[in-house]
């Protein structure tokens, strides 16, 4: 499985840290229910096909991505920028389409 | 500030100089170490980046690169790697603090890595070849140019690669772990010959 970072290019998944289900919102600070915030942290609907998750190029340039993969064929749709540095990094993925990267 | 103290490679005793492996008439990757007079990261805050690079071209007297590629002059090279940081090694002694007065600390971070790194040259006709056999990422001059700069692993250890020529490579490896790099350099440079020096 290959992930195209938005800085580094097309690498081997083994360079990034799954960090879990970019879908799950974190109930905000007011929200005192024990419910809720059980379910943020541990209720997944473990989805077989199209997956939104979160990844990090731990051993790259530790930009987080969103990636948007199918769970059971492996397949990558999409992996996008999110953080502080996104949008200098949306102006970066161009670059690497353009480079063939 | 507390006295810096004398630079020791961690590949002190295990760097022999000298042929090994299949060496024939030349030997098909080179090996040698150095360490850094200085090495320091520099991370601009989210907003930041435009004033941290005016502060670097100041400072240093170099264009700052743009994403993941070096420059150089004399013996200063500046790298990209990563959105709004910058790697900056000089072989002269004092360029952190040379930073740190130029850069306050709402603009960015810097962090002193000169003893945190080894630089292992790898260079010589089968360099692209020896380091294809062990970091998985594109290594074919179209991908990674002479000047870029790559940020990988080798089983876990994390290595920055600059590239300066089509056939020579500088790894910035971490000290605690440059022992598992070199073992696996010496390995796999024992195919096509290596020579130390």
């Amino acid at each position: 499985m290959k992930i195209t970072c938005p800085y580094c290019g097309e690498r081997d998944h083994r360079e990034f840290t799954y960090r879990g289900d970019a879908t799950a919102i974190r109930p905000s600070i007011d929200n005192t229910s024990l419910d809720d915030h059980q379910a943020f942290v541990y209720d997944r609907k473990n989805t077989a096909g199209t997956h939104r998750e979160l990844w990090n190029h731990t051993s790259g340039c530790r930009t987080h991505v969103v990636v948007v993969r199918d769970t059971v064929s492996h397949e990558i749709f999409s992996c996008e920028p999110v953080g502080p540095f996104a949008k200098q990094l949306a102006r970066n993925v161009a670059k690497l389409k353009g480079a063939g990267a | 500030m507390a006295e810096i103290p004398d630079r020791i490679s961690p590949l002190d005793g295990l760097f022999e100089p000298g042929d090994f492996g299949a060496v024939t008439n030349s030997p098909g990757v080179e090996y040698s170490q150095r360490l850094c007079g200085a090495l320091v990261q520099v991370q601009a805050w989210p907003g930041t980046t435009g004033k941290v690079e005016a502060v670097l071209k100041q400072v240093l007297g170099l264009p700052v690169p743009k994403a993941r590629l070096a420059h150089m002059k004399d013996e200063t090279i500046l790298m990209s790697t990563g959105p709004g940081r910058w790697l900056v090694d000089d072989e002269m002694e004092g360029l952190e603090e040379k930073l740190r007065k130029a850069l306050p600390s709402d603009l960015g971070a810097l962090t002193g890595l000169t003893h945190a790194r080894v630089v292992i040259s790898v260079s010589g006709e089968k360099a692209e070849w020896v380091l294809s056999s062990g970091i998985a990422m594109d290594f074919h001059v179209n991908a990674f140019p002479g000047g870029g700069v790559q940020l990988g692993h080798h089983h876990e250890i994390g290595v920055t690669i600059h590239r300066l020529g089509a056939n020579h490579f500088e790894l910035y490896a971490f000290t605690s772990l440059a022992h598992g790099l070199w073992h696996w350099l010496t390995h796999a440079g024992a195919e096509v010959g290596y020579r130390v020096t």
